[in-house]
């Protein structure tokens, strides 16, 4: 042991702003040689900031950050790299159609005398490194071939060949099945022998209690606990991840004012839906005039059932009615017929288009209501546009504005604005505040609020608790692709939906 | 009020300034200009009707090529299309002397090919690059074995035939220009005013979202790409009036002028992005650049060099802008 008690990274007092939010509030982390660190929090407690700061994604903003007691200066993913830091997000950043020596060593490829790639090297030392990981694979096969268990190998195997003495892992067994987070276990514990410290972020408290050494709790940016876990237990984590008051932030804008809802014929029914993708046996029901919020953790299959339902996602066995009427597997454009709206997580990539202005991308689905035998009435176009941008306080400098320029509160406003230009009867919002600023945030629950007095069906698929208890109605808890939970907002803790959807 | 009117103008200078055609209006002034000055014979009527004349066939095509783009494809294969779509036109007319039955035919023939481009890529899921390149050779090759590489004259005599490719109003406006303006303007009008116009920037601004909400992405392409070669074959009808035969040569290197033209004109390759307004103005620019180049006696290399170099920096200031943005 070394001045520095044996830890090989530590992190002080760190602070990390964005435009409206403090990410990261003077939070101190360290990770001692060998150990297993979990991190865990709710979405929006700055665990992916941390681990992003340390990647070198971003930087800083006060704070200092040590490397084997050394004052270490990260600015970019290089200098992370360099130090002997490896962060293994979730999304892997491995290239496909390369093999897997070329993945390990992308960074490096090691080198002839005369500069050329060493292929019979790389090859070599991938295999011992596989080897000592126990991954029998061949060198030479193509990454895109591999189940997603084998790429994260494929990344730690990265990690070893950089001789890194930190790991972090983003989540690594949300796609992973019982016997692959096994496998991934039993490598984290040979890292651990090779001494390499593990930072390990996830949402399951049970491999909290299974893998690591120590658990630290972040909240809003802050740190509430660091703790080993033979000190601790699931209920005190639980309590110190949700511990606040929600209130404040999300009033109830409608305190039992759509509590007849019930009553009325269900606008939305989901009967045994089963999709190849992720679903199992998946029931519910929405009436009109009713939010109902879908919570589940990462990889819980909230987006699946939104894509279902929508039909972007073909379904193997079940039905869906609406209205009573069975809606077309598989056909979005039959789906927006029959009146749904999908508001999908992905407001860039699946949503906008980016090079259109305002006014277009709020008629996008409502254009032919625009227009006589496919002539657009201009006029109507604008002066359609021109309220819902009003009603919605859509900020922009002028209908004409190209919506990339927007901020993405009100990028998701314009989304909002399009289906509900339209006559719909559901709407599903999938992560409908992610990436959305504060102020932002409350706009748009005070929107689906009015959407829902307005008696349409509101379908709200979440992973933050505070959206969920300050939007919902009825509260649907997945985990896994089912439903677990289902719990009438006034009667429920966070204690309760956080146990179903980790079951 | 009178604030509010001041705005309001203040809001008209501003929009005329943010046109995105405002750029190449000014550089289109610049070249015009600069022609205007150096050389004695530029500016006098018959190179004025001349340019018209010129840019006309480039502009036709341009005219599909820039939805093609506008819906996030392309077609190379307009220049081939124009050597075989002549060869039913002229063969018709000097079998059975019946313009409208020639000219039917070499539509005919661009739809076909529309049709094979369109297959190609939207239900064998070939990228448009390939699938046109592919079809760009293909074209040409059966051009010179139909022809043996030699040119099929038109022996008909058909006046009117003469006329729709060299024919001017008041001696000065060509008829092609007239032809060039009316699909001008029906296709702006169309790109601008009706939903299918709206549907192509849709699909080629952001395909996955045109699908999830309803558009049928296939069919949108899929038109995009019979309305190009038609419009290529209508260029190719008037090119054949001009030369007076089919000519195994004709449009070689076409395909390229009209791409950079247009790409000229902010017509974006990557879709959704571009106006026919400003695919205009970039065809007027190459069309001008290349006459006032010819009459200031540059020879025809430098004239290659010159031109590439000016797509060159036009399409780099335009991407500076944009990072400034």
């Amino acid at each position: 042991m070394n001045e520095n008690g044996g830890y090989v990274l530590q992190v002080r007092e760190i602070v990390k702003e964005f435009p409206g939010v403090r990410a990261l509030d003077g939070v101190r982390f360290d990770l001692a040689r060998g150990e297993v660190h979990a991190l865990v929090g709710e979405n929006g407690a700055g665990k992916s900031t941390l681990i992003k700061i340390l990647a070198g994604v971003y930087a800083k903003d006060e704070g200092e950050i040590l490397f084997e007691g050394k004052p270490a200066v990260i600015t970019s993913p290089t200098d992370s790299l360099r130090l002997g830091i490896k962060v293994v997000f979730q999304e892997l950043a491995l290239i496909p159609n390369m093999t897997v020596a070329e993945n390990v060593f992308l960074e490096s490829f090691p080198l002839k005398k005369n500069k050329a790639i060493d292929w019979v090297r790389m090859n070599e030392r991938t295999t011992d490194i596989l080897l000592s990981i126990g991954l029998p694979i061949s060198p030479r096969s193509k990454v895109g071939g591999l189940t997603v268990s084998q790429q994260q190998m494929v990344e730690i195997a990265r990690a070893l060949s950089h001789e890194a003495k930190v790991v972090v892992m983003d989540e690594p067994t949300s796609a992973l099945s019982p016997n692959e987070i096994k496998f991934l276990f039993n490598v984290m514990n040979k890292l651990k022998k090779l001494g390499i410290g593990i930072v390990y972020v996830t949402h399951k408290l049970e491999e909290v209690f299974e893998i690591s050494d120590r658990v630290t709790v972040l909240r809003d940016g802050r740190l509430i606990s660091t703790k080993p876990v033979g000190e601790t237990g699931t209920d005190e984590v639980v309590r110190d991840m949700v511990g606040r008051s929600i209130t404040t932030l999300f009033p109830r804008t409608h305190p039992g004012s759509r509590t007849h809802a019930a009553a009325n014929a269900p606008v939305l029914q989901v009967e045994n839906l089963s999709t190849e993708k992720k679903l199992r046996d998946v029931s519910l029901s929405v009436h009109a005039g009713e939010v109902v919020g879908v919570f589940g953790l990462l990889g819980a299959g909230r987006s699946e059932l939104a894509k279902a339902i929508f039909g972007l996602d073909r379904i193997n066995r079940g039905r869906i009615l609406i209205e009573g009427r069975e809606l077309r597997s598989g056909s979005p454009s039959h789906s927006v017929k029959m009146g749904i709206g999908l508001l999908t997580e992905n407001r860039k990539e699946e949503g906008l288009v980016l090079q259109m202005s305002v006014s277009q991308n709020i008629t996008l689905t409502s254009i032919r209501e625009l227009a006589t035998l496919g002539l657009i009435n201009r006029k109507m176009e604008t002066e359609r546009s021109r309220e819902f941008v009003e009603r919605f306080s859509i900020k922009t400098p002028s209908l004409r504005q190209k919506v990339m320029f927007l901020s993405g509160g009100n990028q998701q406003k314009v989304l909002l604005a399009r289906w509900l230009m339209k006559s719909l009867r559901l709407i599903i919002l999938d992560e409908p505040t992610r990436g959305i600023d504060v102020g932002a945030k409350a706009e748009i629950h005070k929107l689906i609020d009015e959407l829902a007095k307005e008696g349409l069906a509101v379908l709200v698929m979440t992973s933050e608790m505070p959206e969920l208890l300050g939007v919902s109605d009825r509260i649907l808890v997945m985990s896994k692709g089912s439903v677990t939970g289902e719990f009438p907002r006034e009667q429920t803790t966070q204690e309760d939906i956080l146990a179903a959807a980790i079951l | 009020m009178e604030k509010a009117l001041e705005n309001r103008r203040v809001g008209v200078l501003k929009r005329i300034f943010a046109v995105n055609e405002f750029g190449l209006l000014i550089s289109l002034a610049v070249i015009f200009a600069f022609f205007g000055a150096t050389s004695h014979y530029f500016l006098i009527p018959r190179n004025l009707s001349n340019i018209l004349g010129q840019v006309s066939l480039p502009l036709i095509a341009g005219v599909g090529l820039s939805l093609l783009l506008i819906c996030g494809e392309v077609d190379i294969s307009i220049g081939s299309l124009q050597a075989v779509a002549a060869l039913p036109l002229v063969h018709a007319l000097n079998g059975t002397h019946s313009l409208a039955l020639g000219v039917f035919l070499a539509l005919a023939t661009g739809a076909a090919v529309g049709i094979i481009n369109g297959l190609l890529v939207t239900r064998l899921k070939i990228p448009s690059l390939i699938a046109t390149l592919g079809m760009y050779y293909a074209l040409r090759g059966a051009v010179y074995l139909i022809t043996g590489k030699v040119a099929v004259a038109d022996r008909s005599g058909s006046e009117l035939f003469f006329l729709i490719g060299n024919g001017k109003v008041f001696r000065f406006f060509p008829y092609s220009a007239i032809l060039m303006f009316v699909i001008l303007f029906v296709f702006m009008y169309i790109l601008k005013n009706t939903t299918y116009g709206r549907r192509l920037y849709a699909v080629g601004g952001n395909a996955d979202v045109a699908r999830s909400i309803g558009i049928d992405v296939v069919k949108i392409k899929f038109s995009a790409f019979v309305i190009c070669s038609v419009l290529s074959s209508v260029s190719a009808v008037l090119l054949a009036s001009r030369l007076g035969s089919a000519n195994h040569l004709a449009g070689t290197g076409f395909e390229f002028q009209v791409v950079a033209a247009v790409v000229l004109g902010g017509v974006s390759l990557s879709g959704g992005v571009g106006t026919l307004l400003g695919a205009f103005i970039g065809v007027l620019i190459l069309g001008i650049i290349q006459n006032g180049l010819g009459m200031l006696n540059v020879n025809t290399m430098w004239q290659l060099v010159i031109t590439g170099g000016i797509i060159i920096m036009s399409v780099a200031i335009d991407e500076l802008k944009k990072r400034r943005g």
